[in-house]
C-alpha cells in the first residue's frame, strides 16, 4: 500500500489559496498525519466550513463535504454518530468557527464526538477579502472596522478549556513538523480534539508572520495537560504565544453514550441485550 | 381511465367531548375510554386541542366511534363533560338536543339549558376529594361515571389504567382506582338511560394500533429502515422526536437532541453523507432555521426527509394550534433554486405510509424530502391496521414508479439508495448526468467511491465548476429529477372522490380531507353532488391529473386553513384556474359542516361570475 502523503492529494484540483497563505502548510501537515497514522482515505470524512480555509476538502482524496458557513462541526459530529468506524474531521476558519459557528462548539464539547476539529486562524475574513473576525486585534483597520475596531478580540484557547473540550493544542503554520506531531496526536485522541492553528493570511495581515514567529514559543516539556486550571494560564498567554498540547484528559465520547443507551433502552424493555424489528416495536401500540 | 373511491356508509356514529383546563386530566380521561374502543371492532378518531402553558387555559379531546373508516371529528356531539364554567361555556353549543351533559354541579351553572340535555350532574372535585383526599383524580371519577354511562368493560378499563400509571406509583394508582368506582356509583345512582354502549361490538381482531400522527410518523420512519434523527424540541413536532428517541436505540438506530435546529439538520446531513437513513422533525419556526441546509442538500444531492408539524403562525403564533399555512414556505422557502419534495399526510394512517415514501423518495432520488403535518393531524389518534411485515418487499431501481407511489399494509415497498457499481467506481463519477437526474452515491468506506460534495456548483465529478453552461446544465439535472417523478404520476390512473360529471369540484390537502369528505356525503342526502381531489403530493404536483379533474368543472371550491389561500395561489399559478376560497383561519380544523355551508351557496348561484366573492 502507498503511505506517502500523496494518497490524500486530490491530483485532478490545484489549490488556489495565495502563495504564501498560512493554509498550505496546514494541507501539508494534516496530509503527512495521514500518512503517519495510515490512515485509508476511503475511511476518511472531511466536513469544512466557508471560506478560504473552507477549501480544504477539496483538495483531499477522501469523502469530503464542503457544507455552509459554521455548520462543520454539528455536520461532523453527525458522520461520526453515524458511522463510529470512520475517522471524522472538521476545518473551518476563525469566522466559520468563531463567530458564525460559534454556537456550536459548547455543546459538541459537551457530547464529545471522536471528531478532529482544525480551526484555522488568520484573525481576518479572508474570502470576503478582509473585513474583522472575532479574532482580530482591536487596533487592526480592516475593510469592516475603517476607524479600529470596537471590540476586544475573543482569546479561543481558554474558552475551549471552559467548555470542556477534551484535547485542546495550538499550532502555527510555519511549523510544519510540529503541526504534524501535534494533529497526529489530536487524531489518535478518542474524543473531541481542537488544533487551534495560527495561519496567517498573506493579503490582509491582521496578524503577520514575522510578529508571530517572534511572538511564539513551545509549551515547556512536561507540562501538566490534564489539568485545566494550569492550562488557563499559558492559555491566556499572548507573549509568548504558546503552541503544544494545552490539554488532554479522557472523557466520555459521544459514540459509547450511544452504545449505552442502547443497551439500556434494550435491558429496560426485554431484560437483555438484543434488537427489535420493526413489527415488534409496533406490536406495542396496540 | 377513472377510478372513483368507493364511500362506505353507516348509521353508527357517537362523539364524546371531554373539555377543562390544563391540568384537569381531561386527555387521560378521554384517551382511556379511547384505547377501551379500540380494543373492540371500534374505530376510534380523537383530536385533542390544550393551551400552550402548563396549567390553566382551555383544554379538550373528543372521541368519535364508528364501525367504519372515520374522516374528521365530527361536529355536534352525543355526550359533553365539563370540569368548569369556561369548559360549559366554549362547548354547549355543539352539544346535540338530548345529549348527555355531565358536568360538576359545584363549579358549573347550566344555566336555562336544563331542560334541553339528559343531565348527570356528578360533583367530580368533591367526590375526588372523598374518595382519595386529593382533588387530583377527579378525572377519574369522571371515566368512571362514563365507564356506567356507556357500559364499559371494567376489567380492560383496569388494565389499561395499570399500564398507563405504572411509573406513578402504587399509592397513586390505588387512588385512581377509588375515584373511578366513586364516579362509576354515583353514575349508577343516577342511572340515565343512554342508547349507546362500548361493549357492543365484538373484541377487535389483533391486528389495529391506536396511535397518534406524530407517532405514526416515528412509525412508519422505523419501518423504512431509518436509523438515525437529530431533533430539536418545537411543539407540536416534539411527540415525534421523543418516540422516535425512545424507538431508535431499541432498533439499533440512534437519536441525539441537538442544541438548536441548524445544528440538528446539519447532524442529519453528515449522517445521510455517511451513509445513513435520517430524519429530523420540527414545526415552522425550526423550519426557518433549516432553510440554508435544506438548499444544500438539494445542491449536494443528499437524501432527508424534513417532517414539520404545522401550527398556527406567524413568529411565535398559537403554538399548539393548527394551521396549513407553511405550504409556500415548504415548497420554495430557499434562497436559489433548491428542488425538494413536499408531501402531505391527510390522517393518521397515511402519516404512516407517506413517511415511508417520504424516505423512498428522498433514497431514490436524493433529494430533501418534506413532510408537512399539522398540529390537527400530529395529535389526533386513530386506529390504525398494522402493516403486514410479511410482504414487505425491496424496490430496485429498475422499478421508478413504485418509488414513488403510496405503500399500502398489505404491500410495503422499501427503497434503498443506489450505489455505484465496481465498473462505475473505475472512473467515479458522484454526479453523472443521468435521464432521471439521479446518480450512484458511494458509501464512505468504499474504495474508489470518494468525492466531495460541496455547496459550490460543481460538475459531474463533484469538482467545482461555476461556468454558466455548467451552472445551467446542473441546475437541469437536479430539476429532472421532479420532472421524472410527475411523469411517474402521469402513468397512474386518476383517482378522486365522486363523479366525473358533477359540475363543483373540492380540493383539499392534508388534513381537511375528512372534514371534506363528510361534506360531499352530506350535500349528497341534500341532493348535491360534488367531487373531490386530495393530492397527497403538493410538490411537485400531479399535473395530467389535476388537470383532468377540472375539465368541465363549473366551480372549484379550494378548502384550506390558512387566511391567503396559499394553495389557492399554488393551483392558480400552475393551472390558471379561479377558485372559491373556503377557508379557516382560527387555529382550529375545518369541519364539515363549515365546507358544507359554501358547497350548499355555491349550488345556489345563478350568477356564474360572481362565484369567487363568495
Ligand atoms: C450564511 C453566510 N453568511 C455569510 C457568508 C459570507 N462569508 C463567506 S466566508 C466568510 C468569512 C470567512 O472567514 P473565515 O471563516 O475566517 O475563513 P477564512 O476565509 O479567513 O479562511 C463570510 C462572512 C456566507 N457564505 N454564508
Ligand atoms: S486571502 Fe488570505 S487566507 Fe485567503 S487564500 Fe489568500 S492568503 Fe490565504
Ligand atoms: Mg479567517
Amino acid at each position: 500500500m502507498k503511505t506517502t502523503a500523496q494518497v490524500y492529494k486530490k491530483e485532478a484540483v490545484k489549490p488556489i489559496w495565495c502563495p504564501g497563505c498560512g493554509d498550505y502548510a496546514v494541507l501539508s501537515a494534516l496530509q503527512k498525519s495521514f500518512t503517519t497514522l495510515s490512515l485509508k482515505p476511503e475511511e476518511i470524512i472531511i466536513v469544512s466550513g466557508i471560506g478560504c480555509s473552507g477549501r480544504f476538502s477539496h483538495y483531499l482524496n477522501t469523502y469530503s463535504l464542503h457544507g455552509t458557513h459554521g455548520r462543520a462541526v454539528p455536520t461532523a459530529l453527525g458522520a461520526k454518530a453515524a458511522r463510529p468506524d470512520l475517522t471524522v474531521l472538521a476545518i473551518g476558519g476563525d469566522g466559520d468557527g468563531l463567530s458564525i459557528g460559534g454556537g456550536h462548539l459548547s455543546h459538541a464539547a459537551r457530547k464529545n464526538p471522536d471528531i478532529t476539529y482544525l480551526l484555522l486562524d488568520n484573525n481576518i475574513y479572508g474570502l470576503t477579502k478582509g473585513q474583522a473576525s472575532p479574532t482580530t486585534p482591536g487596533d487592526y483597520q480592516s475593510k469592516t472596522s475603517p476607524y479600529g475596531l470596537g471590540e476586544e478580540p475573543m482569546d479561543p484557547i481558554p474558552v475551549f478549556i471552559t467548555y470542556g473540550v477534551s484535547f485542546i493544542a495550538r499550532a502555527h503554520s510555519f511549523n510544519v513538523k510540529e503541526m504534524t506531531s501535534i494533529i497526529t496526536a489530536a487524531i489518535k485522541h478518542r474524543g473531541m480534539s481542537i488544533v487551534y492553528i495560527h495561519s496567517p493570511c498573506v493579503n490582509y495581515q491582521a496578524l503577520s508572520w514575522d510578529k508571530l514567529r517572534e511572538q511564539t514559543e513551545k509549551l515547556p516539556k512536561g507540562f501538566p495537560v490534564k489539568d485545566k486550571m494550569k492550562a488557563l494560564e499559558p492559555a491566556y498567554s499572548k507573549e509568548p504565544l504558546y503552541t503544544g498540547i494545552f490539554y488532554r484528559r479522557t472523557q466520555p465520547v459521544l459514540e459509547d453514550r450511544l452504545d449505552r443507551i442502547t443497551e439500556t433502552a434494550r435491558k429496560n424493555r426485554h431484560g437483555k441485550s438484543i434488537g427489535m424489528s420493526a413489527k415488534e416495536i409496533m406490536e406495542d401500540f396496540r | 381511465m377513472r377510478r372513483n373511491r368507493p364511500v362506505k356508509h353507516s348509521e353508527l356514529d357517537f362523539i364524546i367531548r371531554i373539555a377543562g383546563e390544563g391540568g384537569d386530566g381531561v386527555v387521560s380521561c378521554g384517551e382511556l375510554l379511547a384505547q377501551m374502543a379500540a380494543r373492540t371492532e371500534f374505530h376510534v378518531f380523537t383530536f385533542i386541542t390544550y393551551p400552550a402553558e402548563m396549567r390553566g387555559g382551555y383544554s379538550m379531546i373528543q372521541i368519535r366511534l364508528r364501525d367504519i373508516t372515520i374522516y374528521s371529528m365530527g361536529s355536534m356531539v352525543d355526550c359533553l363533560v365539563v370540569f368548569n364554567q369556561q369548559a360549559f361555556d366554549n362547548s354547549i353549543e355543539v352539544l346535540k338536543p338530548g345529549g348527555v351533559l355531565l358536568y360538576d354541579p359545584a363549579v358549573v351553572d347550566i344555566g336555562k339549558h336544563d331542560h334541553e340535555y339528559m343531565l348527570e350532574p356528578i360533583p367530580l372535585t368533591m367526590m375526588a376529594k372523598e374518595a382519595t383526599g386529593g382533588s387530583l383524580s377527579k378525572n377519574m371519577v369522571a371515566l368512571g361515571a362514563l365507564s356506567y354511562l356507556f357500559g364499559a368493560d371494567m376489567e380492560m378499563l383496569e388494565t389499561l389504567m395499570n399500564e398507563r400509571y405504572a411509573s406513578k406509583g402504587e399509592e397513586a394508582m390505588a387512588k385512581n382506582h377509588l375515584a373511578l368506582d366513586a364516579g362509576y356509583h354515583a353514575a349508577a345512582n343516577i342511572n340515565l338511560d343512554t342508547n349507546f354502549r362500548l361493549a357492543d361490538l365484538k373484541p377487535a381482531g389483533e391486528n389495529y394500533m391506536l396511535i397518534s400522527g406524530n407517532q405514526a410518523v416515528a412509525l412508519g420512519a422505523i419501518a423504512a429502515g431509518c436509523r438515525f434523527t437529530a431533533g430539536y424540541p418545537i411543539t407540536p413536532s416534539t411527540s415525534i422526536f421523543e418516540t422516535l428517541t425512545r424507538l431508535l436505540p431499541l432498533v439499533g438506530g440512534r437519536a441525539i437532541q441537538m442544541e438548536d435546529e441548524i445544528a440538528a439538520i446539519s447532524a442529519i446531513i453528515g449522517a445521510s453523507f455517511a451513509g445513513e437513513k435520517v430524519i429530523t422533525p420540527t414545526s415552522g419556526p425550526g423550519l426557518q432555521l433549516m432553510t440554508e441546509q435544506l438548499s444544500l442538500a438539494s445542491m449536494i444531492e443528499v437524501p432527508i426527509v424534513i417532517v414539520d408539524v404545522q401550527r398556527a403562525g406567524p413568529s411565535t403564533g398559537l403554538p399548539t394550534k393548527t394551521e396549513q399555512s407553511d405550504l409556500k414556505y415548504a415548497v420554495y422557502g430557499a434562497a436559489g433554486e433548491s428542488p425538494r419534495i413536499t408531501l402531505a399526510p391527510t390522517g393518521v394512517e397515511d402519516s404512516f405510509y407517506q413517511t415511508i415514501r417520504a424516505f423512498n423518495l428522498a433514497e431514490r432520488y436524493q433529494v430533501p424530502v418534506l413532510l408537512l403535518l399539522d398540529q390537527s393531524i400530529g395529535y389526533r389518534k386513530a386506529t390504525v391496521k398494522m402493516p403486514d411485515f410479511d410482504k414487505l418487499s425491496l424496490v430496485d431501481k429498475s422499478e421508478p414508479r413504485k418509488s414513488v407511489s403510496i405503500p399500502k399494509s398489505s404491500l410495503i415497498s422499501i427503497v434503498n439508495r443506489i450505489e455505484p457499481s465496481t465498473t462505475e467506481l473505475e472512473d467515479y463519477m458522484r454526479y453523472l448526468d443521468t435521464d432521471d437526474g439521479t446518480s450512484p452515491i458511494a458509501r464512505p468506506g468504499t474504495l474508489g467511491g470518494q468525492y466531495l460534495a460541496t455547496g459550490l456548483e460543481h460538475d459531474e465529478r463533484g469538482i467545482a465548476d461555476q461556468s454558466p453552461k455548467n451552472h445551467l446544465k446542473m441546475s437541469k439535472k437536479r430539476f429532472r429529477k421532479l420532472e421524472f417523478i410527475t411523469k411517474q404520476f402521469e402513468k397512474n390512473p386518476i383517482e378522486f372522490y365522486g363523479p366525473p360529471d358533477a359540475v363543483i369540484g373540492l380540493i383539499g390537502w392534508g388534513s381537511t380531507e375528512g372534514a371534506i369528505r363528510e361534506a360531499r356525503y352530506h350535500a349528497e342526502k341534500e341532493g348535491v353532488v360534488t367531487r373531490h381531489l386530495h393530492p397527497h403530493t403538493i410538490s411537485p404536483l400531479p399535473s395530467r391529473q389535476i388537470s383532468l379533474f377540472l375539465l368541465r368543472l363549473k366551480y372549484l371550491l379550494i378548502v384550506e386553513e390558512n387566511l391567503t389561500g396559499q394553495f389557492a395561489h399554488y393551483i392558480k399559478a400552475k393551472f390558471g384556474v379561479k377558485s372559491i376560497g373556503v377557508r379557516k383561519c382560527e387555529g382550529m380544523p375545518i369541519t364539515s359542516d363549515e365546507i358544507l355551508k359554501v358547497i350548499m351557496k355555491v349550488a345556489g348561484i345563478d350568477d356564474e361570475d360572481n362565484c369567487t366573492s363568495l
